[in-house]
């Protein structure tokens, strides 16, 4: 994370030249899409597509891998418990039933196995795009690209609020725990006891919390003399009109999600199982 | 034309039981340049509030008699339309930077007034171009220091294409030089488009060294005094308001000068017949210099400190020692590396190259809290300190940490809280005391853990002159018990009367050692640690006086008796 707490990284790709609205309708769609089926063809199909658009955004290795491990992980963690609890989810699923081993009366089938792997892919398969969208999106953008696909323009310029204190806060917390540090309160491993720490952590709530309401009303006020909130609607400094590419990705992801819809409609998106 | 008028006005806070501004009246014209002067608590800020509309509409209480700015009563408007005819410059530039860049928050007015994107960047490069920050149009406010901020709200304000300029307490958070440029900016917009510039101050001296046409003094919700600058200094009324005379005036009075409106000495060239009396007092005037030799309580060798290894160092190679019963200031630029310097020795930065030395030993090994009890550190927002709702708990707090029994812990309260003149106040509830009090309780809740070094960081920031005099001299009768004091501070008056001798930092490294009226006598160190020139080495240069550090000392000396 940077200095200024936002995910972004410059580079030069056509992701980071699309408007961060349509990186969002991209994004809202390819999930979409992730929830409406449940067939490991489509999710690698998906995977495929999502590392080619990664690989085109030159966003380094270094920053995406490891979000891609810690989903990777989590689906591990996630198929390991299905497997604990329902080991034999899959064969109810499919309706029949393969022994892939088993102690007692405790059986996995291999109908369940398969089942965690199209589940693992169909989480995997969101992460490109979210990573994507995250990484090339300027964090001057998130919120007028929420206000753009319809969120009112109060509750969009929170999200640029927050990103804009949350530094500023960290460090206030920052001060605040030295100067308790200062006076003998322990927070650092080996100085107390987890309970006394975590105690000690709830007294820097009452300073944290005056100097925040102190600071909503100078914040407030700033934003009420400079006119926010005088019009229905505003306009927002960084946005452009849209770009032949922002309109080509555009209509792409509003194809694939009527096409989505209309197979899921018309022939139901069965769970894919091959065996 | 008026630009603002007060006719009557009487204004009561609906939470307090008497009215903060008494019968207020007042007429500014359009392209006036007016300072707003007075204590905490004078009314002044509740004045700017009628004026750009927070009262009433933010702030809700009783308001009598009439307010009228360009002609428009501000209640009969809304805030947003007072927004067109005043734009205001707050004292928090941190928190009045609501953009992710400079850009952005420059155009934040545009874009609530849907003016369309196309049509912003030109008004946004030119605004910030006016203020000289067109190079750091993208930056975000992380990577600006306060002065640069505040530069960034001017032109907010200027892309508003407001007529009405009011600024409340712009130099509060700049280091010397930031604010001298803060106030340049102002004059030359001033000079380029006319417009009306309200300035709210009590840095009388900071402020009037640019040319006002005007000086408002508030005491006690009324104003006491309005007119020119000259006729202001030729008073004797600042003083008796609680309020900070600048030093050159403070040294012609001393001397026995008449002076009167039309000698104009708010201009201090205009001083120069005065000259002779002055330099004649000087020389006859003998004091010996005596400068104790204590033994060192505190030593630093060579210490280095950065935030992450592959970072530069943001503290290199600093060396210096405290001694026994001394002040030593710590000055520099904003990003010079004092914070960082604080934390170093007060053990919350681990620094990585160097050794500290207390009383003779070695204190790189200590942890924070064996530091805690040598090295007492008192923060500069007291707020971040506080989290007692009692005064005596507040300041029993650290002792009680440390399992120091409850019947010395007793003692060494009521002890710390005697020297600190806030015996009385010991069973009072720490939010209701002012934020002066506050920060006093802040020094007992260290002194009472009887560390034998203080470090303070801006121990001054934000009070007015009677408090912040208050508040040094607790803390002189605190070096008394010999204590070693280290403090941080922009405020060269400061410095010049309380510390012994300072440190100067630049650029992460130690510049200067000495006694500050040497440092202060030599333009070189100035203007390299963005300090100012005070108003007395210029009027011993004025003077032709040969060794201005020495007139330096003698003005400490005799007129304000600290130090040395």
């Amino acid at each position: 994370m940077s200095k200024s707490g936002s995910l972004y990284i410059e580079r030069q790709s056509i992701f980071h030249k699309l408007d961060g609205s349509i990186k969002l309708l991209m994004l809202i769609a390819w999930t979409f899409l992730a929830f409406a089926f449940m067939d490991a063809r489509v999710f690698l199909a998906m995977i495929t597509l999502g590392l080619i658009m990664l690989k085109l955004s030159k966003l380094p290795n270094k920053a995406v891998w490891p979000l891609l491990v810690f989903i990777f992980i989590f689906t591990l963690l996630n198929s390991v418990l299905l497997l604990l609890i329902t080991p034999e989810f899959g064969s109810e699923l499919t309706g029949t039933y393969t022994k892939a081993a088993g102690i007692g009366f405790y059986t996995i089938t291999y109908e369940t196995i398969f089942y965690c792997v199209t589940l693992s892919l169909k989480y995997i398969s969101i992460m490109p795009i979210t990573i994507l969208f995250l990484f090339t999106t300027h964090p001057s953008n998130f919120a007028s690209s929420l206000n753009r696909i319809g969120v009112p323009y109060r509750v969009a310029y929170a999200v640029s609020i927050a990103l804009r204190y949350i530094p500023d806060v960290k460090a206030e917390v920052e001060n605040i725990i030295n100067a308790q540090e200062a006076r003998g309160v322990s927070f650092r491993k080996g100085d107390a006891g987890i309970g006394t720490r975590l105690r000690n952590y709830a007294t820097v709530m009452v300073p944290l919390l005056l100097s925040s309401f102190n600071r909503i009303e100078v914040v407030s006020n700033a934003m009420d003399l400079r006119g926010f909130g005088k019009n229905k609607k505003r306009t927002w400094y960084h946005r452009r009109r849209y770009s032949k590419l922002d309109i080509a990705f555009a209509a792409a992801a509003g194809v694939v999600l009527v096409l989505a819809v209309t197979i899921k409609v018309g022939i139901g998106a069965i769970y894919w199982y091959p065996f | 034309m008026n630009a603002i008028v007060f006719e009557d006005v009487t204004f009561k806070y609906s939470n307090l039981d008497e009215p903060t501004l008494s019968n207020i009246n007042l007429r500014i014209e359009e392209g006036e340049k007016v300072l707003i002067t007075g204590k905490s608590g004078s009314g002044k800020s509740t004045l700017a509030h009628c004026i750009n509309g927070l009262i009433p509409f933010t702030y809700k209480g009783e308001l009598q008699g009439r307010v009228t700015v360009n002609g428009k009563e501000p209640g009969g408007l809304s805030l947003f339309a007072m927004g067109t005819q005043v734009g205001s410059i707050l004292q928090d530039q941190d928190c009045q930077f609501v953009g992710l860049s400079s850009a952005e928050d420059v155009a934040f007015a545009l874009e609530n007034d849907c003016v369309p994107p196309e049509d912003m960047g030109s008004v946004v490069d030119r605004a910030l171009a006016h203020v000289d920050m067109l190079g750091h149009k993208a930056q975000p406010p992380q990577n600006l220091s306060g002065g640069q901020k505040q530069k960034v709200a001017i032109a907010g304000i200027l892309a508003m294409d407001v007529p009405i300029l009011l600024f409340d307490e712009p130099l509060a958070n700049l280091d010397p030089a930031s604010g001298k440029k803060a106030m340049e900016t102002m004059i030359d917009i001033h000079g380029n488009t006319g417009k009306t510039i309200l300035v709210i101050e009590h840095r009388i001296e900071d402020v009037l060294e640019h040319g006002f046409d005007r000086v408002i003094v508030m005491g006690e919700g009324r104003i006491v005094f309005d007119g020119t600058p000259d006729r202001l200094l030729a008073e004797d009324l600042l003083p008796r308001c609680g309020l900070r005379q600048p030093l050159y005036v403070e040294m012609l009075k001393f001397c026995g000068a008449d002076i009167h409106e039309e000698d104009k000495i708010s201009v201090l060239e205009n001083t120069i017949k005065y000259k002779d009396q002055v330099v004649t007092r000087y020389l006859e005037d003998h004091f010996t210099d005596k400068r104790p030799d204590n033994k060192t309580i505190l030593k630093l060798e060579r210490v280095c400190y950065r935030y992450y290894k592959d970072d530069p160092f943001t503290i290199e190679d600093i060396s210096f020692d405290v001694k026994v019963g001394e002040m030593l200031a710590i000055v520099g630029n904003n990003g010079a590396g004092k914070s960082t310097l604080l934390k170093a020795i007060s053990g919350i930065a681990k620094y990585q190259q160097g050794s500290m030395f207390f009383e003779d030993s070695c204190i790189d090994k200590w942890t924070t809290k064996q530091r805690a009890l040598a090295i007492g550190f008192v923060m500069q927002n007291p707020n971040h300190m506080l989290t007692k709702s009692m005064v005596f708990d507040e300041v029993a707090f650290g002792l009680r940490n440390f399992g120091v029994n409850e019947e010395e812990t007793d003692r060494k309260v009521r002890e710390a809280l005697k020297i600190c003149g806030l015996y009385e106040y010991r069973n009072w509830p720490v939010s209701s005391l002012s934020y002066g009090q506050k920060k006093r309780v802040t020094i007992a809740a260290i002194l009472s853990m009887g560390p034998k070094v203080i470090i303070l960081d801006e121990p001054t920031a934000g009070q007015d002159y009677t408090s912040y005099k208050e508040f040094m001299t607790y803390l002189d009768e605190i070096k008394k018990t010999g204590v070693g004091i280290l403090l941080i501070t922009h405020d060269m008056h400061l410095a010049l009367e309380y510390a012994d001798s300072s440190v100067v930092l630049s650029g992460g490294r130690v510049i200067a050692r000495d006694y500050i009226d040497k440092i202060l006598a030599d333009p070189l160190i100035i203007s390299k640690a963005n300090l100012k020139h005070t108003s007395i080495e210029r009027m011993g240069r004025l003077y032709g006086v040969e060794d201005i550090s020495s007139f330096i000392a003698y003005f400490t000396r005799r007129i304000t008796g600290g130090a040395l």
